[in-house]
């Protein structure tokens, strides 16, 4: 069959009310979970599973990757409304969505997070459709080692999200780092840091972290100081993304979009990655750049675009090897294999016609998302309108329902206080806490992955220099870890020696 | 007005505490704890049965995933539950008879629990990538003594950990440990990864986990541990190759309540499993999964269950894999 | 705080925690098997390094702050009524302590309620009687939400449960 055969037949598997009244629901199903911390996009597209068991293949699938790509989106609104990330893939969404939101610029940083979101959603599934085949191959050759320097790579960002001060960023990464080794030991099973106690063994929920680390604090220090929050009222205003807004930010999010078909093509990175990678990019590129963290645009336009680049990216390796890239996509390969369907490089021979379908049904999503989610943005906005004496203690009762949603878990309702009084402890002293995030992602993923490596070599470290990909990546490191050096010392002399430790 | 808010609470509590009688079990939704993440087989397996046993128990079934440690962190929650069923576990062969057999740290033991029954198994198959070059379990098992074979599995303490070590003792391998190396990952589909591009040389898991990349030509199985012959994978049973104690080696998903639970609630327990087993749209999810469906009553399960501990735990002990930090 | 005092402070806490992690946590907490292979394969490796790490980082905060010159301005403290506003951060800490008590002997939906009024007093809402209102219909609402759409098994307590 030929190209336009399966495209045909694909038109015809789609073109009716079914599908879009499936791909619709899904989109709005996803960007109201979403929106409701707690309701990850995971959880959502886990919901949405049994319901698919009754419809046909291609109306079920297109149902779940609406809820997907609406979720991913969805994440974004409480994150820039009230600093708490729907899903972890918009924390990197909060370090500038929220000081806009508090400059009374809501409505900006939303309508922006919505066409950045968009545009790379649109760009990942063109990439999906014209690579996937080539992108595929290149996941595939991502075994421990490449993932090793590409997580060390990445480790490079937190001296983009530092702030005022590098060293108080390397604290906060520290942390991190400390806080991710929590749970059993992934190559020997043994315990760390568990004190006998079940719910510590499978390691700290993240969400659970992310809003702790987010939310809590925010409220905190409104109970300490609700005099400073009285006076202030934030309202939308009547702020909204202008045409030129988005053409300033096109770049970052074009950047942005790649990063993300590239680390979605990639199984195992996930979106929250992506987002804090184009988002620090967009920082190091931007004239800017010291704007970056105290409301930014552009850092809400890179950071969407880098997690809604990968929503179209992840399912290249679903599609092409049948391997799911995270959660979300083994629960879409569950879908799949209900239905009888066995993707893989087998589905493009034996089901063209459902693949081609869905790639239609992909493209038509990215323009459903737009309309839902301005409906959605104009629906939420009104939380900003609020007074903060009834928001923060809403919010507070949200993230308990929410947090324990994650994983029927009331523990982690506790993990959540907890880290609440490490990030209220953190905005005291002025410590960061984006790389504190970035390391508690990273961490375990750096180590897993050096220590997959020395089994696979026999403790050997050649093995992390064994392919173009790791050369790479290492040259990568090498550069930015220069760079970052240079421009410390640069602007030690500038300044004097008074400011020393805020670039060395 | 935080105290007026209290007394109003206080009041209402009262209130509605003397409508809360003492009725048949079950008056509410029975909450379901499924001790592995969303999307995977017995997230799959559980949903898929959800419906009908809502039907034949008549009340809701809330479905609960609540993940981490290998399955301990969810059967830990029912461990300490009340035994009044209202909070049941979907047992597994990774939290249930793995994870017990390996893990001298595990914060509960088979006795903490009352098995109401064992619904499903999974056969075990252990494949290899094309090219390997490896077409036989004879020619892994040669590749195996020439050294510098690895095996992936989801983590230690796992099905796929145990299934590898105990295929290479049946075959003569003297001690799999040092003959090759484990390289865990993080999840059933990380580890498949790992097979597919070429981190490890083969992996042995649930057929439902592989038989996408089986379809697909992606992966050749070597071996199936059900007695006849699996649809669809094209592959020598373990006791054609004339090792028939692999037929020990299934997965499988049971209920189970904790070890309080009372008689009545799993007499009801067994009623209505034998209804929801016969439900269409649930074998055909578990057709479609490959699972093969086998009801067991709560003596049957636990004696299944025993004896694969012991075969685990024997073979645990023999080769000195036990965790006990 | 000024950034010399705060660098200090924050040296030597990273300093004491990196010897506590080095000296009591990592051999008491991590476990690790007798026949690991190589130390890098190590469940303690990884730990160590981040300890180590940490120390580092401790002493150059330590290091570059002595460089500096001493704060020539007071302190100014945020808040106008310090010893309330520590009253009210202990109060938070107690509510947040007593959440966790009673979750699951109440529910949640009753000890949102009255996590929300007693949060909305800390913050000395403008608004007592809406933030009262909300007190009872936030969390009715977020139960009716996440119990019966999303299907989650909200704790529900031993004494009133909601249907």
């Amino acid at each position: 069959m030929s190209f336009i055969d399966n495209l045909m037949m694909g038109l015809s598997m789609v073109a009716n009310v079914g599908s879009f009244l499936a791909l619709g629901t899904g989109v709005a199903v996803g960007v109201f979970a979403g929106a409701i911390p707690g309701m990850s996009a995971t959880m959502a597209v886990a919901l949405t599973l049994p319901f698919t068991f009754a419809l046909q293949p291609i109306t079920g699938i297109l149902l779940l990757l609406g809820v997907y790509k609406g979720g991913i989106f969805g994440g974004s609104i409480p994150a820039i409304l009230i600093k708490t990330p729907g899903t972890p893939a918009s924390s990197a969404t909060v370090l500038d969505g929220y000081p806009l939101a508090e400059m009374g610029q809501a409505g900006k940083a939303l309508g922006m997070a919505l066409w950045a979101s968009c545009t790379a959603d649109l760009i990942s599934n063109l990439a999906l459709i014209l690579f996937a085949g080539f992108l595929a191959s290149f996941a595939l050759s991502f075994g421990p080692p490449e993932f090793f320097t590409l997580m060390l790579f990445s480790l490079t960002i937190i001296a983009g999200v530092s702030g005022e001060s590098l060293l108080r960023g390397a604290l906060s990464a520290m942390l991190g780092l400390l806080l991710a080794t929590v749970g059993l030991d992934l190559i020997y099973g043994t315990n760390r840091f568990t004190f006998g106690n079940a719910n510590l063994m499978g390691g700290l929920n993240f969400i659970a972290v992310l809003i702790g680390l987010f939310a809590i604090p925010e409220i905190i220090a409104m109970v300490w100081n609700p005099k400073v929050f009285d006076g202030q009222k934030r309202s939308m205003g009547k702020s909204w993304v202008s045409f030129a807004d988005y053409r300033r930010c096109f770049k970052s999010i074009v950047r942005g979009s790649f990063i993300g078909v590239f680390l979605g093509a990639i199984p195992g990175i996930g979106a929250a990655p992506s987002a804090f990678l184009s988002y620090s990019e967009a920082r190091r590129t931007s004239p800017n750049r010291d704007k970056f963290g105290k409301g930014e645009l552009e850092g809400v336009a890179a950071a969407e675009a880098g997690n809604n680049g990968v929503a179209g990216a992840t399912l290249i390796p679903l599609l092409a090897l049948g391997i799911p890239g995270d959660v979300i996509t083994a629960i879409i390969i569950g879908a799949f294999m209900i239905h009888g369907l066995q993707p893989g490089p087998m589905m493009f021979i034996l089901n063209a016609d459902i693949i081609y379908a869905l790639f239609i049904g992909l493209i038509v999503s990215s323009v459903f998302l737009f309309f839902i989610g301005s409906v959605a943005i104009h629906g939420f906005k009104y939380v900003a309108d609020i007074p903060r004496g009834v928001l923060f203690p809403a919010v507070l009762v949200l993230c308990i329902f929410g947090v324990f949603a994650v994983n029927n878990s009331i523990f982690d309702v506790g993990v959540m206080f907890a880290m609440g009084w490490v990030g209220y402890f953190m905005l005291r002293y002025r410590i960061p806490a984006a790389p504190f995030l970035i390391a508690f992602i990273l961490g375990p993923l750096l180590e897993d992955n050096f220590r997959q490596a020395m089994l696979m070599s026999g403790s050997s470290p050649v093995i992390l220099f064994r392919g173009p990909i790791t050369w790479f990546f290492w040259a990568l490191t090498v550069i930015t870890v220069f760079a970052i050096i240079r421009a410390g010392i640069k602007a030690t002399r500038r300044q004097g020696p008074l400011k020393v430790e805020s670039q060395t | 007005m935080n105290l007026t808010k209290l007394g109003m609470a206080c009041a209402l509590t009262l209130g509605m505490m003397t409508t809360a009688a003492l009725a048949e079990y079950p008056d509410r939704p029975v909450n379901m704890i499924i001790p592995y993440g969303a999307g995977g087989a017995t997230d799959i397996s559980a949903r898929a049965i959800a419906e009908a046993l809502t039907e034949a128990a008549g009340t809701p079934m809330v479905m609960s995933n609540v993940t981490g440690a290998g399955g301990a962190t969810g059967s830990v929650a029912v461990q300490n539950a009340k035994g009044d069923g209202y909070t049941m576990l979907f047992a597994r062969v990774g939290s249930h008879t793995v994870n017990p057999a390996m893990k001298a740290t595990l914060p509960y033991t088979l006795d903490d629990f009352r098995f109401v029954t064992v619904y499903e198994i999974n056969p075990v198959v252990c494949a290899v990538t094309p090219a390997s070059g490896i077409t036989s379990m004879d020619d892994l098992i040669a590749k195996i003594n020439e050294g510098g074979v690895s095996y992936s599995s989801s983590g230690v303490g796992s099905l796929l950990q145990l299934a590898a070590v105990m295929v290479m003792k049946e075959f003569g391998i003297g001690n799999p440990l040092e003959a090759t190396v484990h390289i865990p990952q993080k999840g059933g589909g990380a580890a498949a990864t790992a097979v597919l591009n070429g981190t490890v040389t083969f992996i042995c898991t649930n057929s439902s986990a592989l038989a996408g990349f089986v379809a697909n030509g992606q992966l050749t199985p070597l071996l199936v541990t059900t007695p006849e012959r699996l649809n669809g994978f094209d592959a020598p049973t373990a006791a054609e190759l004339g090792k028939p104690a692999l037929e020990q080696l299934v997965g499988w998903t049971g209920i189970a309540g904790p070890a309080s639970l009372t008689d009545d609630v799993a007499t009801k327990w067994g009623e209505w499993m034998a209804t929801a087993v016969q439900d269409e749209k649930f074998l055909a999810v578990m057709e479609k999964a490959g699972s093969v469906i086998e009801l067991m009553s709560p003596e049957e399960a636990k004696a299944f269950i025993d004896g694969q501990y012991q075969t685990f735990r024997k073979l645990v002990d023999d080769l000195g894999m036990r965790i006990e930090g | 705080m000024h950034d010399r005092t705060l660098h200090i402070q924050l040296g030597i806490g990273a300093i004491v925690a990196a010897a506590f992690l080095l000296l009591v946590a990592i051999p008491v907490w991590v476990s690790s098997p007798s026949n690991v292979p190589n130390i890098i394969l190590s469940p303690l490796f990884w730990p160590w390094a981040l300890a180590g790490l940490t120390g580092i980082t401790g002493f150059g905060m330590i290091l570059t702050s002595i460089r500096q010159p001493a704060a020539t301005k007071p302190e100014v403290c945020d808040v106008d009524d310090a010893p309330k506003a520590w009253g009210r951060l202990a109060s938070i800490a107690a509510v947040m302590a007593v959440t966790m008590l009673m979750l699951p002997r109440i529910g949640m939906v009753w000890t949102s309620m009255l996590v929300f009024a007693v949060t909305a007093f800390l913050v000395r809402t403008n608004h007592p009687r809406i933030a009262l209102t909300s007190a009872v219909l936030v969390p009715l609402v977020l139960y009716a939400f996440f119990a019966h759409v999303a299907g989650v098994a909200v704790p529900q307590g031993d004494f009133v449960r909601l249907p």
